[in-house]
């Protein structure tokens, strides 16, 4: 009789840790393979991104001929025309596109002149290692609101850093000479206005060089 | 008759005088609507700043304010939050604890129909809190990072003091820094340790590294207060002239030490910026306003020996 009852509790116990299991067995691949699909791929993301959504893009931007001549005539009323700007603070950038003429090149930078007889550095096409937002927040279409996660977001920047470095810069590099004609669309971040307005620094997405 | 009108007269205007009496004494000894600032913890200059400027900010728009110190404890401020849905408070001012576990104290205040401003660090949730003011660590690191390789080279150990490991901010302040330095083969990172953003803790650290890396050029750290130790512990090892120290935050006497020449960088946050915006948020919110931006971001200036004259009292003068 009494090894009735403890087998009826052993069969109980067992059927309640069946349905209510204290732990479960997972083999280290499945973890790590469930871990990968709820984890953001920034990666991923920023390809799509240039992919998908970016070149529709690229031709709604603001031309250097026109952002140039309207900074040096008026900042604040360019900016408040041509600018977005994030948040509460005095930084902001622009998204444009230019053609013009190479008048420099170093390991970093690409000067050009973009508006008509001038031959002043006007533009600079950044070419070294890609640092900073310029890209993610100056075309306007990434939203921070859209990632819970801050550091999701940051990891976008740079992804796309990377993406121009692999993909924009090497072509460029190699085509780029003194005298060329080029054509490019960019951002430029705009931090401190008695530097970088003086001249742009652009971080190339799409340049075409003759 | 005449006598009649006379009396009814006096009857009303004392009734008129009775009644304006009353209703300027009830306006007069009406309680104050309530607003709370949850800080992380007020063992840190920079958060007193922050959690003093919320809370004067909200009283002088009219509320009474109370300060509540979670001591860098989940569960103090869960018991907070308690606290204050009990007690009526009209709006939170929160400098969470955990990026993950204050969330469900932003979700308990918001079911009881409170809302919540997230000030400097923010909660992995879009959908918790009313608005979140954050300082864009990243970007800031970013330049930090650049700066740090230019005064310390391409080449050689540099160390980093890390904040809580639970913190978003710790992290983006990081990355933001080793998405730069990374790219520079010849910087090896030697050491990498929590200070816990408290100043002792970072001498402790520090000093523990310097034994096992006496070589280090550089450390860059997650805030001001840990590279105030780490300075303290370089200069007990007579090596202060020899390693860079870079902190974050803009605390005044970082500020002072990159005046001085003793700490190279600091990233300016403005913690009395944001910690007013919430405050005058929060009062927006209570007259009616509903459309908050979820991110706001604060963006970060770098503070080095050639602008530190714009900087002071924890903002630009």
């Amino acid at each position: 009789m009494r090894a009735v009852r403890w087998f009826i509790v052993v069969v109980i116990l067992a059927c309640v840790c069946w349905w209510f299991p204290l732990f479960h067995v997972v083999s280290l691949k499945t973890a790590m393979a469930e871990k990968a699909a709820t984890t953001f791929n920034a990666t991923q993301f920023a390809e799509t991104f240039w992919t998908n959504q970016l070149p529709s893009a690229l031709e709604k931007t603001v031309t250097a001929k026109m952002l140039l001549p309207a900074i040096q005539s008026d900042a604040a009323a360019a900016k408040k025309k041509f600018a977005r700007s994030l948040g509460l603070g005095e930084g902001y950038f622009y998204f444009l596109r230019g053609a013009g003429k190479i008048i420099s090149v170093s390991d970093d930078e690409i000067i050009l002149t973009v508006t008509e007889n001038s031959t002043n550095a006007e533009v600079s096409l950044q070419t070294g290692l890609i640092f900073g937002n310029a890209l993610r927040d100056g075309t306007g279409l990434l939203n921070g609101n859209d990632f819970p996660n801050s550091q999701d977001f940051n990891d976008v920047s740079a992804a796309l850093n990377h993406l121009v470095e692999t993909r924009v810069l090497p072509k460029l590099r190699e085509q780029a000479k003194v005298g060329a004609n080029i054509s490019f669309v960019g951002c430029a971040a705009v931090d401190d206005e008695s530097n970088d307005l003086k001249l742009l620094k652009v971080i190339p997405i799409q340049t075409t060089t003759e | 008759m005449k006598t009649n009108w006379l009396k009814l007269a006096l009857v009303a205007l004392f009734a008129t005088a009775a009644i304006l009496f009353t209703q300027t004494s009830t306006a007069q000894d009406a309680p104050k609507q309530k607003i709370a600032v949850v800080v992380s913890t007020m063992n840190n200059p920079w958060f007193v700043v922050l959690g003093e400027t919320a809370k004067t900010r909200a009283i002088e728009l009219g509320y009474d304010a109370t300060i509540f110190d979670s001591q860098n404890d989940t569960s103090k401020e869960a018991a907070h939050f308690e606290n204050l849905i009990a007690g009526g408070y009209k709006a939170v001012l929160f400098n969470p604890t955990d990026a993950n576990g204050s969330i469900a104290n932003v979700l308990k205040a918001k079911a009881a129909g409170i809302p919540v401003f997230c000030i400097d660090r923010e909660i992995n949730s879009t959908n918790a809190a009313t608005a979140q003011m954050l300082s864009d660590s990243y970007s800031g690191c970013v330049k930090l990072g650049q700066l740090f390789v230019k005064s310390v080279g391409k080449d050689g150990e540099y160390a980093e003091l890390l904040g809580l490991v639970g913190d978003n901010n710790t992290w983006n302040r990081s990355h933001g820094f080793h998405s730069v330095v990374d790219r520079y083969p010849g910087l090896k990172m030697v050491a990498q340790q929590s200070g816990e953003f408290d100043r002792a803790k970072g001498l402790e650290v520090m000093e523990s590294i310097l034994q096992a890396h006496p070589n280090i050029k550089g450390v860059f750290c997650g805030n001001d207060s840990m590279a105030m130790g780490a300075y303290q512990a370089l200069v007990t090892a007579g090596k202060d002239k020899d390693v860079k120290v870079f902190g974050f935050d803009g605390a005044d006497d970082v500020v002072k030490s990159i005046a001085e020449g003793k700490i190279v960088a600091t990233g300016m946050q403005f913690p009395k910026k944001m910690a007013q915006q919430s405050a005058e948020f929060a009062d927006e919110y209570i007259k009616g306003r509903r459309d908050f931006a979820q991110k706001i971001a604060v963006p970060v200036e770098v503070v080095t020996k050639e602008n530190v004259g714009k900087y002071g009292d924890y903002g630009k003068k």
